[in-house]
């Protein structure tokens, strides 16, 4: 059975998810952050300050615009992109490649913070061959009964 | 009918064409954006003059830079480290 994700792990397994993602850091509904992969130490409360700030931002942008209160926000900028996702409980901010395609990060951060909040765990498949499984193809010869 | 065979300033016009095209896309996907999105999952653009959009950048631009210097610090680290 997969063990449950707690907040600890939800910046490095977002990471671990997808490889175009660098850098995670994870805030509880205040804004105290719970996690960080991707950079040093030091550097996390900055990290942690700037996602506390893009997510304020998002709710100053969207007092212009119609439509219910933002759950995801992408920044597209010259060196990278910046993907944010929340939940009531929980805030997921992600420096992604600047190649990242937005629909699969949009979705891993929101498969991520769903398997952190009790949702169904995502569930990784790895190639036959890596796992030292049989060579050949797992699709039936046609004919073969 | 079949379509008229281009000479050679035809084709080359052809490939600047192309090339053109291909800088002009190059330039839209390095441009900066602001998208959100709601709940279903509908993206709205932050519009240039929109209320927290040059926010929004700079707070993005420095969370870059910060992964960018984390990550030239981790380096000659791992590099020292594995000889």
């Amino acid at each position: 059975m997969a063990a449950t994700l707690t907040p600890e792990r939800t910046a490095r397994r977002l990471c671990e998810l997808s490889a175009d993602a660098r850098a995670a850091v994870l805030l509880d509904a205040a804004g105290a952050p719970a996690s960080h992969h991707g950079v040093t130490s030091d550097r996390s409360g900055d990290l942690a300050q700037l996602a506390r700030t893009m997510f304020e931002a998002v709710d100053r942008a969207h007092r212009d615009m119609p439509g219910g209160p933002p759950e995801q926000v992408e920044i597209q900028v010259d060196g990278g992109t910046v993907f944010g996702s929340r939940t009531p409980h929980w805030m997921l901010a992600v420096v992604a490649r600047r190649a990242a395609l937005s629909s699969l990060m949009l979705m891993d951060l929101r498969a991520v913070l769903g398997e952190l909040e009790g949702g169904t765990p995502i569930r990784r498949v790895t190639a036959a061959a890596a796992a030292g499984g049989p060579a050949e193809t797992p699709m039936p010869e046609l004919g073969a009964e | 009918m079949r379509e008229k065979r281009k000479g050679p300033i035809g084709r080359a016009t052809g490939l600047a064409e192309g090339v053109a095209a291909t800088m002009r896309r190059m330039q839209r996907d390095r441009e900066p954006a602001v998208l959100v999105y709601d709940e279903t999952g509908y993206a709205r653009l932050v519009q240039p003059d929109g209320r927290g959009y040059e926010r929004l950048l700079q707070t993005a631009e420095r969370m870059v830079d910060l992964v960018d210097e984390s990550e030239a610090e981790a380096k000659p680290r791992r590099a020292r480290r594995e000889p």
